[in-house]
């Protein structure tokens, strides 16, 4: 089905778009090690902006934990990450985020006793109220800023159709509507880079498509999307380029269409 | 009946205070700070030392640092300064990297070596006899052994009970208070949402620090002494139970606890009849406690008064296509 694309609170917050030419992220030579496991090995990709850039792979091919590495949820145990021409490798994973960078993850990550509206204020910059101090200073110093990010909230609850759960607890989500809540927490940062780690695993088949639907709406109102996922036939919709990862490693980059032509990755990964 | 009465109510106040700053630290923000209790002792401690002229000036039957003889309200500023600046190096240590059970054992350890160095240390703190005689609050223009100032005295700890009360309602209800929600919930997830966790963490562990000095200051400040056998770990245990028992993360839980479990139910049972052999109805005391943390944990796990849902202000007005997915599970 389609969906709508209102600007609002979606698209990168001015004056911080990127060039067309220029990647938006570039990773280099980038590996991290478990004592002595190589999960990630000498990984190099580019990530364009304005275009939804599909990661695949098999079980274990380490691309969750190259996710983690590049959002810095994980230090890399070697090798450099650029974030928008700025040198990003030794920022932690909150300082990144507060850049633009902004992950989700494999598994349901909701604040399971906070409602739906409040997992999306949780996640918004800039407001008063989000320090010890103004917290202590009372309502009144805050109250302009809360306004705000509610309303913005809500604008992004009703672009994904989730306002009815507004404030439920998020516990009580089916994996769909935990997904949804996901993204749209990520998305009240404003993010200029989200990664999506396997966002429609686990999820309900009717539901997968809407996923995609937003995947797409996000990225025509300029949002720039890394994709871990398994759904192969949403990677061939949605994706360009397509990044094939096995064993730590990329061993392929290019259209779905082209990868398929690839023997090498087809033995690794598309078989069948 | 006037002592008795005033000495419960400022029992009530402290562990009204003490279980404000626990459910903030643990209830609202995860962090299971089992050494708790040291930093009301530092409070005690410090109030005591500032408050008590130099040790040589009382015949020198005890022996401390400092006895600086400060006047009221510097040494209850100061015990509360000193449980704030005592966060910082634990917290340091302790938040920083260790995860939340970590945590908790690291910090029973320190409650248990804080105990047995201030016992082993008498140049310090006066080891296991501990401080006494410690000077009331003003007890130099008023007689603090007259109603009117055990009764003054009470309402100045019921009052500051109140002011961290309100205290305690901003932070929860703010947005740093959902943020604190947040990183007990999931700290990666507030991380990668540009939450400092640490910085998160280590704020609301300074806050209850604080708190925690100013309880231990109104408390030497009533009973004039303090000694380690007054803040062994298990006190720690008895305050959790109180929380637990309450609701955590909810204030009004916080204060039922205090007054159901350190108050009530330890004074309950000073009007049982002495049964079996000495020391055992403290002992079942303990047994009561632990199976009352068992019980709620396992029945009511939110306690009395669970943590309140959030639920805002309805919009002005209403967005279409807001309803589409009402019926979806």
């Amino acid at each position: 089905m389609p969906v709508e694309t209102d600007a609002i609170a979606l698209t990168p917050a001015s004056g911080q778009q990127p060039s067309a030419e220029r990647p938006l992220l570039v990773a280099r030579h980038v590996s991290r090690h478990f004592e002595g496991v190589r999960a990630v090995e000498d990984v190099s990709i580019d990530v364009l902006p304005g275009r939804i850039t599909g990661l695949i792979g098999p079980n274990g091919a380490g691309k969750s934990t190259f996710l983690a590495v590049l959002a810095g949820t994980l230090p890399a145990s070697s090798g450099e990450i650029t974030f928008d021409g700025e040198d990003v490798t030794a920022l932690p994973a909150f300082r990144r985020a507060r850049r633009g960078l902004v992950r989700t993850f494999q598994l349901p990550s909701e604040f399971a006793q906070l409602t739906v509206l409040e997992n999306l204020l949780a996640a918004a910059p800039d407001n008063r109220g989000d320090s010890l101090l103004g917290a202590i200073l009372g309502k009144r110093y805050w109250k302009a800023d809360e306004d705000r990010l509610v309303e913005q909230a809500r604008v992004l609850l009703d672009r994904f159709r989730m306002s009815a759960k507004e404030s439920d607890y998020a516990s009580s989500l089916s994996g769909g509507q935990k997904r949804l809540v996901e993204i749209m927490r990520a998305l009240m940062l404003r993010p200029r880079l989200l990664l999506l780690d396997e966002p429609m695993s686990g999820v309900h088949p009717s539901i997968v498509g809407e996923i995609a639907d937003y995947c797409e709406a996000l990225r025509d109102d300029g949002l720039t999307i890394l994709m871990v996922e398994h759904e192969l036939h949403m990677i061939e919709r949605m994706c360009n380029p397509v990044i094939v990862m096995a064993q730590g490693r990329v061993i392929g980059q290019g259209t779905m269409a082209a990868l398929r032509q690839q023997r090498e990755i087809v033995d690794a990964y598309l078989v069948g | 009946m006037t002592y008795y009465l005033t000495t419960i109510l400022v029992y009530a106040a402290v562990d009204i205070l003490a279980c404000l700053a626990i459910s903030l630290q643990f209830g609202v923000s995860g962090i299971v700070n089992f050494s708790f209790i040291i930093f009301q002792a530092a409070g005690a401690y410090t109030a005591g030392v500032l408050s008590l002229p130099s040790d040589t000036e009382n015949g020198g039957f005890q022996t401390y640092i400092l006895g600086l003889h400060l006047s009221f309200p510097l040494p209850w500023i100061g015990a509360t300064l000193v449980g704030a600046l005592l966060a910082i190096p634990i917290g340091l240590v302790a938040l920083r990297r260790l995860r939340s059970d970590y945590q908790a054992i690291a910090m029973l350890v320190l409650s248990v070596i804080a105990s047995l160095v201030v016992t082993n240390t008498p140049a310090f703190l006066d080891g296991a006899a501990g401080l006494s005689l410690v000077p009331q609050p003003l007890s130099d223009k008023f007689n603090p052994y007259s109603e009117g100032y055990l009764w003054a005295y009470t309402a100045g700890a019921l009052v500051l009970a109140v002011i961290v009360f309100f205290i305690a309602q901003r932070v929860i209800n703010s947005p740093y208070g959902r943020s604190l929600r947040a990183m007990r919930e999931n700290e990666m997830a507030a991380n990668a949402l540009g939450k400092n966790a640490v910085a998160l963490k280590m704020t609301v562990f300074i806050l209850g620090g604080a708190i925690a000095g100013l309880s231990g200051a109104i408390l030497i400040g009533f009973i004039t002494t303090w000694a380690p056998s007054t803040w062994l770990y298990p006190e720690t245990l008895i305050l959790f139970a109180a929380v637990i028992v309450g609701g955590r993360g909810n204030n009004f839980g916080a204060v039922l606890g205090a007054l159901l479990v350190p108050v009530g139910f330890e004074e309950a049972t000073r009007y049982l009849p002495p049964i079996g052999p000495p020391g055992l109805i403290p002992a079942l005391e303990w047994v009561c406690i632990g199976g009352l943390i068992l019980g709620f944990l396992w029945f009511r796990p939110r306690g009395v008064l669970p943590e309140r849902r959030r639920v805002f202000a309805a919009r002005r007005t209403a967005v279409a296509g807001g309803e589409l997915h009402a019926g979806r599970d």
